[in-house]
């Protein structure tokens, strides 16, 4: 027994390593993983179980999938073990589909040797004093100038801005405004995304229209009075990689 | 006979002071409109746990002529007919009970528009008034569709059908839904009007759960928290008591401008806590939990986030740690409160704007402002009180709820609900009403935590009697698995706010 298991083990590996890099679009049942601190949210796909990510926070790049709901991954396969028993892909696009799937249920227990890689924050009352909003990157500290397009990514078939998609409208305002820009422009896609099995899923009709007009009602409300608003009413064609990077409205910022 | 006779003055002695401990001990408290009172800087009254304090900072309050306590409208009501300082700046069944009983249903808070299960009813029946004495709820009607603030209807993503109507409100040819003014009657309890700094801090411009503009105050252009109204409704706290004296005072004239400030500015001042426990004596003490008391909420910086284990929601009670049992069992609340983690899942607006379902976190996570334990963002949520399967109401249609049940059916083209789907049952559509969006059905923007013992029932339906009940709703609801030990200590610990 002790012969066959590295000799199982080292199969895996030369799958895993066979497989670095692939990307895979599927759409599945979320999976929770219970851990002794924060849950893990994994998916299968043709018997094989990948691992999307940790509970964080509203501010993280990442957001769980939700079970009662299947979840379109779009993800690449990266380099290193199983977290929390699946193979990790990095980076990962989580789309919640938004009907009811009663049937997506999975909670798995804790068990002993499954831990959730550090986390930021733990199931508890947050432990970092907050920051106030002072971002010191290098990029925070160099202050923009000239003509500036800012992107905000959706989930797909979805308006919901997200924080992140929040924080650049915000960006986007308060550089508009700083400069007294002479014309803004606001553009919305909607886009397709291509699965690993060969499906194509297109975003609804109108939902690049409804995309743009909802930015553009918060450039609005923000102060930004002079605004181009314009949306495509073809989806755009995927290509199966970098799919989610389309479903998104541009902000076109001009001095 | 003469030692009979000192025993006996002796023992009328001992039950003239207990009768006049009692009776100040059970003060009469309701105040009526143009009473002239003059209210003192701090008053306390007893509770059920103990003794509410109440505190106005900017010091005494003299009623007379103040548009807070005198009648603005036509049917004999101020605001404080349902914002009584003896019960938390809200009002409590038992209050209500007591003056239906003392004024033989004639107090105008039974006006019949609001005060009645509908004013169609026979107004000088208890039944009637059954909602308002049973549960504490005024009838809240609401146009349909809702209206934008120039009076054009709102695009609305549902339909919404009357499916049980015990009241006969919603079916009502006069005041129903397809009645020449279409209105949804919807039940709610008062929220209080009291550590209002609080309650309108922490507005952002955009929404973090809808992704949306916040509303803004008419007169600033600022945007506000949208925390005031369990369905986010009126902006401001001059927009709110607009509507109320148009509303609930049924006036025919709107207040002056000078009126409305005035009730603002007293609204904005008076503070209300609970200030002392039945057995644990004082709760503001000298080395004790920095949160308690009404001095504390007077002191203490509004918008301040307290989901941490550095500054958390009610301050630190480690000094009653290992102290008599009451201190004891209130500082093991307030860890369960701020520590004890639990699955929190199928809560739209929690688990639906990016944490994920289920989220493993704290009752913290969600009631996450310093002092209140409101959530600092706009605070709506479908905990599951309002819509069936994890309403409040009796489960069977065999046992009998007074609330009306609607059918919300979501346009094809809209988001559902987030975890309840197209078609969904409820007793309120709190939020919805209000956004005419179906992912917002059953969203009830949470309230504030402080001077609970003083005012149940709870939840903005009523439907708890006790706190018992609201953490056995929790305990339900989101399988927490609390002990019977736990259960106690947060009962104790919520008594204490």
């Amino acid at each position: 027994m002790r012969v066959v298991l590295p000799a199982c083990c080292f199969g895996f590996l030369l799958v895993a390593t066979a497989a670095l890099g692939q990307q895979r679009n599927f759409v599945s049942c979320p999976i929770v993983r219970d851990t002794k601190t924060v849950p893990c949210f994994l998916a299968e796909y043709e018997g094989e179980t990948y691992y999307l990510g940790i509970q964080q926070d509203i501010t993280s790049d990442f957001h769980p999938p939700q079970l009662k709901h299947e979840v379109l991954v779009e993800g690449r396969i990266a380099e290193g073990p199983r977290v929390c028993g699946g193979i990790p892909l990095r980076p990962v696009s989580i789309s919640v589909l938004k009907e009811v799937n009663l049937a997506c249920n999975t909670l798995l227990p804790a068990e002993p040797g499954i831990d959730a890689p550090a986390a930021p924050r733990g199931p508890g009352p947050s432990s970092h004093r907050s920051e106030g909003g002072v971002d010191s990157s290098k990029a925070a500290r160099e202050p923009l100038t000239g003509r500036q397009e800012f992107t905000v990514l959706y989930a797909f078939n979805d308006d919901y801005l997200e924080y992140a998609g929040n924080q650049v409208v915000t960006k986007a305002a308060a550089y508009a405004k700083g400069i007294g820009a002479s014309n803004v422009k606001v553009s919305g896609y909607r886009a397709t995304s291509i699965l690993s099995n060969g499906d194509h899923l297109v975003e609804k009709a109108g939902l690049a229209e409804k995309r743009a007009q909802n930015i553009a009602t918060l450039l609005r409300g923000l102060g930004i009075s002079h605004l181009m608003v314009e949306w495509s009413n073809d989806a755009e064609p995927g290509d199966g990689q970098t799919d989610p990077s389309r479903r998104r409205v541009t902000i076109v910022v001009t001095p | 006979m003469r030692r009979l006779a000192l025993v006996g003055i002796f023992t009328l002695g001992i039950a003239f002071i207990l009768s006049a401990q009692y009776q100040d001990r059970f003060k009469i408290t309701w105040i009526e409109p143009g009473s002239g009172a003059t209210l003192p800087e701090f008053d306390a009254f007893d509770s059920n746990e103990g003794t509410l304090g109440v505190l106005n900072a900017s010091g005494p309050v003299n009623t007379e002529g103040h548009p807070f306590f005198t009648a603005l409208g036509t049917n004999g009501r101020a605001c404080v007919n349902c914002h009584q300082p003896t019960y938390g700046m809200s009002v409590s069944t038992t209050g209500l009970v007591e003056r239906w009983r003392d004024t033989d249903g004639k107090d105008p808070v039974f006006a019949a528009f609001d005060g009645s299960n509908c004013p169609s009813l026979p107004q000088d029946q208890e039944k009637s008034h059954s909602l308002l004495l049973k549960r504490g709820l005024f009838r809240i009607p609401l146009p349909w569709p809702p209206k934008n603030a120039d009076g054009s209807p709102k695009p609305v993503e549902f339909t919404i059908e009357v499916v049980r109507d015990p009241t006969g409100c919603n079916t009502s040819a006069q005041y129903g839904l397809k009645s020449a003014d279409p209105t949804i009657s919807v039940y709610r309890r008062p929220r209080p009007a009291a550590n209002l700094k609080y309650v309108i801090s922490g507005g952002q411009p955009i929404v973090l759960k809808t992704g949306m503009l916040a509303d803004v105050d008419p007169e600033t252009g600022n945007p506000v928290g949208m925390n005031l109204m369990s369905d986010a409704r009126e902006p401001s706290l001059q927009t709110q008591a607009l509507s109320a004296i148009m509303g609930h005072e049924e006036a025919r004239v709107a207040p002056s401008r000078e009126k409305i400030e005035k009730i603002v500015q007293f609204e904005s001042q008076v503070y209300v806590a609970q200030q002392a426990h039945i057995f644990g004596g004082p709760l503001a003490v000298a080395g004790g939990p920095p949160g308690l008391g009404v001095a504390a909420l007077r002191d203490h910086r509004a918008g301040v986030l307290g989901d941490n284990d550095y500054d958390p929601v009610f301050g630190v009670f480690t000094t009653w740690k290992d102290n008599d049992y009451y201190r004891s069992s209130v500082a093991r609340g307030a860890d369960i409160f701020m520590f004890r983690q639990f699955w929190l899942r199928d809560a739209a607006h929690i688990n639906s704007i990016g944490l994920g379902n289920p989220l493993k976190r704290t009752c913290a996570t969600c009631h996450n402002a310093q002092m209140t334990g409101q959530d600092l963002s706009a605070g709506w949520v479908d905990v599951g009180t309002t819509n069936y399967p994890t309403w409040t109401e009796p489960s069977t249609w065999a046992e009998s709820s007074e609330l009306p049940v609607f059918k919300i059916t979501c346009s094809r083209d809209a988001d559902p609900h987030p975890y309840l789907g197209r078609v969904v049952y409820t007793t309120d559509p709190g939020r919805a009403l209000i956004s005419g969006r179906c992912a917002d059905v059953g969203s009830i923007v949470m309230q504030q935590l402080r001077g609970l013992a003083a005012r149940a029932p709870y939840f903005a339906n009523g439907s708890a009697k006790t706190l018992r009940e609201v953490v056995d709703f929790y305990d339900r609801r989101f399988d927490m698995k609390l002990t019977d030990q736990e259960k106690e200590d947060l009962i104790n610990f919520l008594g204490a706010l």
